[in-house]
């Protein structure tokens, strides 16, 4: 399961709205709580995929980039727990693409779908342990006490 | 002794703890060191005997690959960092 508060979910569909036609990526900082990820804090980074044209469907996170955001969780007592990206004009599911360029299971892998640049739900997803492929985890709004698909 | 800071999905591995001390002059030593100490970690690092593509070992903030790969030199007091590249897209 991933918990966010809606201010944390409304600053990642801000950033894709903000990258829109382009895919907008970041990081999600904060714990594992009970096998949970619980999101403290977001960290929006450059789409830094290299062919400008295949934004709108490619996202790239600089791993030097991911170093100084693992750098700031540490010093803050905070882990980086998960990816966001969003998907322009598309549904929030993570894409065989998403699945080729995983890395370990345990990540939350929130997407947040925008259409005509404006965001408008999010989903997540688990890499399976096998790597096989993604499966969808329950989105909780920290202190709302209802589990939600968050931004319908 | 170098310290190694362990991803947040791979703490299972590690006895959940998020470092791990190694011994070895090398970051090939140091990783040995550690997959020998928690040798489940191993698969979730290497395919065969090279680092998974998506693997990348920070030394003090420096990629190695851009320093001498595996055989870059390492001290006491030094951290190591596993970072993953991660992309996808629509």
């Amino acid at each position: 399961m991933l918990k966010l508060t809606e201010p944390l979910h409304n600053q990642i569909k801000a950033h894709g709205a903000a990258s829109y036609p382009f895919e907008g990526c970041g990081l999600l900082l904060g714990r594992v709580e009970n096998g949970d990820n619980v999101v403290a804090a977001v960290r929006p980074l450059p789409n830094t995929w290299p062919v400008e044209a295949e934004k709108p469907v490619r996202f790239l996170i600089d791993p030097k980039a991911w170093q100084q955001v693992e750098m700031e969780a540490m010093m803050n007592e905070l882990d980086v727990i998960g990816i966001f990206h969003s998907h322009p004009d598309d549904v929030p599911v993570a894409s065989p693409r998403d699945l080729a360029w995983a890395s370990w299971s345990g990540y939350s892998y929130l997407i947040t779908q925008v259409l005509a640049g404006k965001p408008t739900f999010s989903r997540s997803w688990q890499l399976k342990e096998d790597r096989s492929g993604f499966e969808e985890e329950v989105i909780e709004e920290i202190g709302g006490g209802d589990t939600a698909r968050l931004g319908d | 002794m170098a310290t190694i800071r362990i991803p947040t999905p791979l703490r299972p591995y590690t006895g959940n703890n998020a470092q791990v001390s190694v011994q070895g002059n090398t970051i090939g030593a140091a990783l040995s060191h550690l997959t020998e100490q928690h040798p489940e970690l191993r698969p979730h690092l290497f395919e065969g005997d090279k680092l998974r593509s998506f693997v990348n070992i920070y030394l003090n903030q420096e990629d190695v690959r851009y320093l001498e790969g595996a055989e870059t030199e390492i001290g006491e007091g030094d951290t190591l960092m596993i970072i993953p590249s991660i992309a996808g897209g629509n």
